[in-house]
């Protein structure tokens, strides 16, 4: 894009690709300074406060979460590519993520709660591998 | 009579299903219609578009009001739009009167629901008439005025709009779209993911990442902690009575339609329209002090206008194509999933699913109204479903709807987890996620249509010349902006009048 004059431009079209990305490239750069001026003092106060993150989270639960999501995404095509296009990548590797998050998010592990975790682990997958896999022909890792 | 051959028991079936799902999600604290939606979107993939959105729009009724089971019972906002059903709603619960609160909230409901079903039958085709006429830059403005006004009704003008230009910036990253006249050149992408990335993200991952996941990790970071159980809250007392509405017909019309007009607004949520139907509420009332102790008048104006948004929210989505709301934004998936693109001629071009979709709604409300009042007692009890049964099973659905989407893309699944990410760094650092969906869905049309504005016509000053159109979007955009501004100088003065006086 050149300008001819202060509201005249011509685009060239090999380049017009980066016009708009460049426009809103630049007005988030000045909409993050006014916010820096603006709300300087407020962040700075903040930052030399308080507690860093991850400070006062449950930093069980937290990760745990994040870290059970990330072996699951990871570990689905694994074992999909063993069985492929069967949709067992997905079954096999949910059955164990559902116990695994349910137990960690519980507060009070009992026999009970276990059990209950337990048969929900088994009973969602399979639902849904079944409905989605078997019935409707819907790809699963 | 085509019309006729869609309306199949399925069809039905499907609404009232999406109802009583929506309720239950908007009956579990921290659980939102839009998860609703997001997670039961790839569901509808073979169910086709009418069936497809029958469940949608019964979860999108559900969701909405389910959130006032909570509200009233437990004094936590079941869905963000029913922050104001707790003021009045829980006193009354402690007064005894749980039920009858319950079965107000849920009688006005239905009214908000009804007016704004009649408000988008009426308004949605005309405005998609005057709107066949607008041309790129016109389009253009209306996408930069649906910015600005979710900028001004942000927390803060500033954040708003970052949020909004962050959600189209990222909206740019892959290829300049061919098929709208683009160059196919790629844009923003790291060398090593070009593979990946050369359609950008896709929507639905990124929509199910910032509502499911995010949530969870918001939920996890604080422990999981079970809410306050409904064993030690008796429900019952004070029978309802139909006679609560004498005297309330101003009431439920003005927050109905109040409701409605924030819900045409682009990117404006349920609680603007709650809270500003509240206050007016409360504003006209006689005994303005009986108001946060348990005042029926409360739960009615607060209700009817959540409910008010449901019909308000799909007015621009289905004649300008800019969604209403975050719910509404996820809807626009479904449309894709069935190659459908919504905008002005979308009534024009599909009338029978747009009747399907009257339809769908209208029995979605009513599905509503007797699930609810006939199973309130039931249903309540889903407020103590343990989160630690219920979210691993929402994940695992976030996945499949992520993965398949695409037709079975694992890189979507990792974009789930990038947006999770995202939107749990988003709720810590202040950003709005409202302004950055809309952002994000309207970035690409917003860049065709200013491109090649300036393309033709080879001046900025057609923006402001085009037509008056134009002028009136440029006053609208002003009138936001000083709207905004106002609004958070008037903050600053309460904010520093209470400091003073403590």
């Amino acid at each position: 894009m050149s300008f001819d004059s202060p509201f005249h431009v011509t685009v060239d079209f090999n380049t017009s690709h980066m016009i708009f990305p460049t426009i809103i490239a630049v007005i988030l750069g000045i909409l993050l300074i006014s916010i820096l001026i603006t709300r300087g003092s407020t962040i700075l106060a903040t930052v030399t406060n308080g507690a860093w993150w991850p400070a006062g989270i449950d930093h069980k639960r937290f990760f745990g979460t994040l870290a059970l999501t990330v072996i699951y995404f990871l570990a689905m095509p694994t074992v999909g590519d063993i069985f492929p296009n069967t949709g067992l990548g997905f079954y096999l590797c949910s059955i164990p993520y559902l116990f695994a998050l349910s137990t960690l998010l519980l507060h009070e592990r009992c026999r009970r709660s276990l059990m209950i975790a337990a048969a929900n682990a088994l009973i969602a997958p399979t639902l849904v591998w079944y409905i989605l896999s078997e019935l409707f022909n819907i790809s699963l890792p | 009579m085509e019309l006729l051959s869609i309306l199949t028991p399925l069809f039905f079936g499907l609404v009232a299903a999406g109802t009583v799902i929506g309720i239950i999600f908007g009956a579990i604290p921290g659980m939102t219609a839009t998860m609703a939606v997001a997670v039961c979107l790839p569901l509808t993939y073979s169910l086709g578009l009418e069936n497809g959105l029958a469940l949608l729009l019964g979860l999108y009724v559900g969701g909405i009001s389910g959130g006032l089971v909570p509200a009233i019972l437990l004094n936590i906002p079941g869905t963000p739009s029913s922050i104001t059903t707790t003021l009045d709603g829980y006193p009354m619960t402690q007064n005894g009167e749980g039920e009858r609160a319950l079965k107000i909230g849920i009688t006005s409901s239905l009214v908000g629901g009804l007016i704004s079903l009649a408000a988008l039958y009426l308004f949605a085709p005309a405005l998609a008439d005057f709107a066949i006429k607008f041309s790129y830059i016109e389009k253009f403005l209306i996408i930069f005025f649906a910015l600005t006004v979710m900028a001004a009704l942000s927390s803060s003008l500033l954040i708003g709009i970052f949020s909004g230009f962050l959600g189209i910036f990222i909206s740019l990253i892959g290829a300049y779209d061919i098929s709208r006249g683009g160059n196919g050149e790629l844009r923003l992408v790291p060398e090593f993911l070009e593979y990946y990335l050369e359609s950008g993200f896709s929507l639905l991952p990124v929509l199910i990442g910032l509502f499911g996941l995010a949530t969870i990790l918001i939920d996890a970071e604080q422990g999981m902690k079970d809410e306050k159980g409904l064993s030690n809250i008796k429900i019952g007392g004070k029978p309802f009575k139909l006679s609560v509405f004498k005297g309330q017909f101003v009431n439920l019309i003005r927050s109905s339609s109040i409701g409605t007009f924030v819900g045409i607004l682009p990117g404006v949520g349920g609680s603007a329209a709650s809270i500003l139907a509240y206050s007016q509420e409360k504003n006209f009332s006689k005994n303005p002090e009986k108001f946060g102790k348990g005042a029926p008048e409360g739960v009615i104006a607060s209700e009817s206008a959540n409910n008010g948004l449901t019909g308000g929210a799909l007015v621009p989505l289905l004649s300008l194509g800019i969604p209403g709301d975050s719910t509404t934004a996820i809807l626009i998936g479904a449309f894709t999933l069935q190659g459908i693109q919504v905008g002005p001629l979308f009534i024009g071009n599909n009338p029978v699913t747009w009747d399907a979709m009257i339809i769908a709604m209208l029995v979605a409300n009513i599905v509503m109204f007797l699930v609810m009042v006939f199973a309130i007692r039931h249903l309540a009890k889903v407020v103590t479903v343990p989160k630690n049964i219920l979210f691993p099973i929402i994940l695992m659905m976030c996945v499949v709807g992520a993965y398949t989407i695409n037709y079975g893309v694992m890189f979507d699944v990792w974009t789930l987890l990038i947006f999770g990410l995202f939107g749990y760094l988003a709720h810590k650092i202040g950003l709005e996620i409202a302004p950055f969906i809309i952002g994000f869905i309207l970035g690409p049309s917003a860049e065709i249509y200013f491109v090649k504005s300036l393309e033709s016509f080879g001046t900025f000053s057609i923006f402001f010349t085009k037509s008056w159109i134009a002028a009136l979007l440029w006053v609208l955009i002003a009138v936001s902006i000083a709207f905004s501004i106002s609004i958070a100088r008037k903050k600053k003065r309460v904010t520093t009048g209470s400091d003073e006086q403590a």
